[in-house]
């Protein structure tokens, strides 16, 4: 049973974790991003390698997000999404995402980000165009809900990089398992 | 009032050139440029005479002609930033708070993952914000 | 203090680019995969050389900037200094830091012996973990290389991780 004690804010999440220079952080994902389309050539071939170390880590920081934040199972997707955004992305990021553009039937909506730790610096050069510089974002959202049984379908609509006025990233449920735990069974 | 201001890498290869006059006197501004490069390559190999400022990023003075008069900054990088004015009084003080400006905006420059070290500066925005820093340049001291 | 983010967000790209590396990309060829992670690690070192130099006067000889690289630099990266540093006043240095942060990260963290090889006896996942905190080790590598070289030393960066958590950066510069 998860601990009954109450989720934690935010902010106390994020001074309850170990921090590191967010500078280090951001040029280390700029210099793998432009190591890889140097390597790989193809931009959409880059595009899908950084969705997939999304992916990955997003498979990990769930566990991580579960252990320190005190949050309980969500009930609905609706109150996953809330939870990613407020206290998701302030524990790991720093910043608040706000969720909105919800389809009639709750199963689609946006997480928008006005502040993103992950393009300090950043300009697109006119050659790569076609890059989702910021898909390793997306990639963390579909890891980390499939690992709360959650199968979903991630993409960009707004990009700041390409001159919109914020992130956006429509995030789209296309199957639930509901009666599975968070947890895996031999947890 | 600043009318040129320019980076220059360690090779002496420009990475950075842009005057702010309506006079068409580009060549006579390059031609100012390139004295200084010499000015500072000899500073920094004969270093006796200004032992004090010895490894001081700030340059001052450089070389001063008839018309302008140009400042110097070397980083530990060793990435020259040159400002050319034709301000008859400078304040030190303000030459030294704009190269530092200037410094910084460079380094985020620099810090764009996509920018090639010892290639042009490119950036849109890094022109732009030059453009701010070279206009608000000694305002309120002396007009 | 600057902007801070999550360690596990650093921890994470940096396992995800060596495991993209070392096993999608060039399983086959690690000498590549090492290249092409020093490389990243150069890109970061070098840009971040700049950031963290803007304020101070200009070194005066190597040891100066070594030493920068040891107190200044590592304290940004890591919240602490090089622990000893060791020359033989010829060119070579030896920076050792008693417990390096990512290396204690790669063995606390079961998921990087990659979900595959879960299967396989201890040793060999050893032996994995072994071969992954090696290719790690080509980024912080790469860093202290692109740091020196921007400061104006051009450099060779090897690392021994014989006396883990220690590991010990070997600098030497090229005359």
């Amino acid at each position: 049973m998860p601990p009954l004690t109450p989720p934690k804010s935010g902010d106390a999440l994020f001074s309850s974790v170990e921090r590191v220079n967010a500078e280090l952080f951001t040029l280390t994902y700029g210099a793998i991003v432009r190591q890889l389309l140097t390597d790989l050539e193809e931009v959409e071939e880059v595009n899908k390698q950084l969705d997939q170390m999304g992916y990955n880590i997003g498979t990990r920081l769930v566990d991580e997000f579960l252990a320190k934040s005190n949050v309980s199972r969500c009930v609905d997707f609706k109150e996953t999404a809330d939870t990613i955004a407020k206290l998701g992305f302030k524990m790991f990021l720093g910043v608040t995402a706000t969720v909105t553009n919800w389809d009639a039937e709750g199963t689609t909506c946006s997480f928008v980000l006005e502040d993103n730790p992950l393009v300090d610096f950043v300009e697109l050069p006119d050659t790569c165009q076609g890059l989702q510089y910021c898909n390793v974002l997306s990639g963390v959202i579909r890891g980390a809900l499939e690992m709360v049984s959650m199968k979903t379908e991630v993409t960009w609509v707004r990009d700041m990089l390409r001159g919109d006025d914020a992130y956006e990233m429509r995030v789209k449920l296309t199957k639930q398992v509901p009666e599975e735990y968070p947890y895996k069974d031999d947890d | 009032m600043i009318v040129c201001v320019a980076v220059v890498g360690h090779q002496n290869n420009p990475l950075y050139l842009q005057s702010f006059t309506e006079a068409d006197d580009a060549l006579k501004l390059h031609h100012v440029v390139h004295c200084s490069l010499d000015v500072i390559d000899e500073r920094v190999n004969n270093p006796k005479r200004n032992a004090p400022t010895l490894n001081e990023t700030f340059l001052g003075l450089l070389y001063p002609t008839e018309n302008y008069k140009v400042y110097g900054y070397l980083t530990n990088t060793k990435v020259k930033f040159l400002m050319v004015t034709t301000d008859l009084d400078v304040k030190d003080a303000d030459a030294r708070n704009f190269f530092r400006k200037f410094h910084a905006a460079y380094v985020d420059a620099v810090s764009n993952p996509f920018h090639v070290p010892g290639k042009k500066i490119a950036s849109r925005s890094f022109g732009a914000r030059v453009s701010t820093i070279v206009k608000s340049f000694g305002s309120g001291t002396t007009v | 203090m600057g902007r801070e983010v999550a360690g596990s967000c650093l921890d994470g790209v940096v396992m995800e680019m060596v495991s993209a590396y070392c096993g999608r990309f060039y399983a086959a060829k690690p000498e590549l995969a090492a290249g092409r992670i020093e490389a990243i690690g150069f890109q970061v070192g070098h840009q971040l050389s700049e950031r963290y130099t803007m304020d101070r006067p200009r070194f005066t000889d190597h040891l100066e900037a070594i030493k920068f690289i040891c107190k200044d630099f590592w304290s940004e990266l890591f919240k602490k200094q090089i622990d000893n540093l060791k020359t033989n006043h010829r060119g070579t240095f030896v920076l050792q830091d008693n417990c390096f942060p990512w290396l204690t990260h790669v063995s606390l963290d079961p998921s990087m012996e990659s979900t595959d090889a879960t299967e396989s006896d201890p040793a060999l996942l050893g032996d994995t973990a072994a071969q992954t905190t090696s290719m790690l080790l080509y980024f912080p590598c790469g860093i202290i290389r692109g740091a020196l070289t921007n400061l104006g030393i051009p450099c060779a960066v090897s690392a021994d991780m014989s006396n883990l958590p220690a590991c010990s950066f070997v600098v030497r510069i090229k005359t």
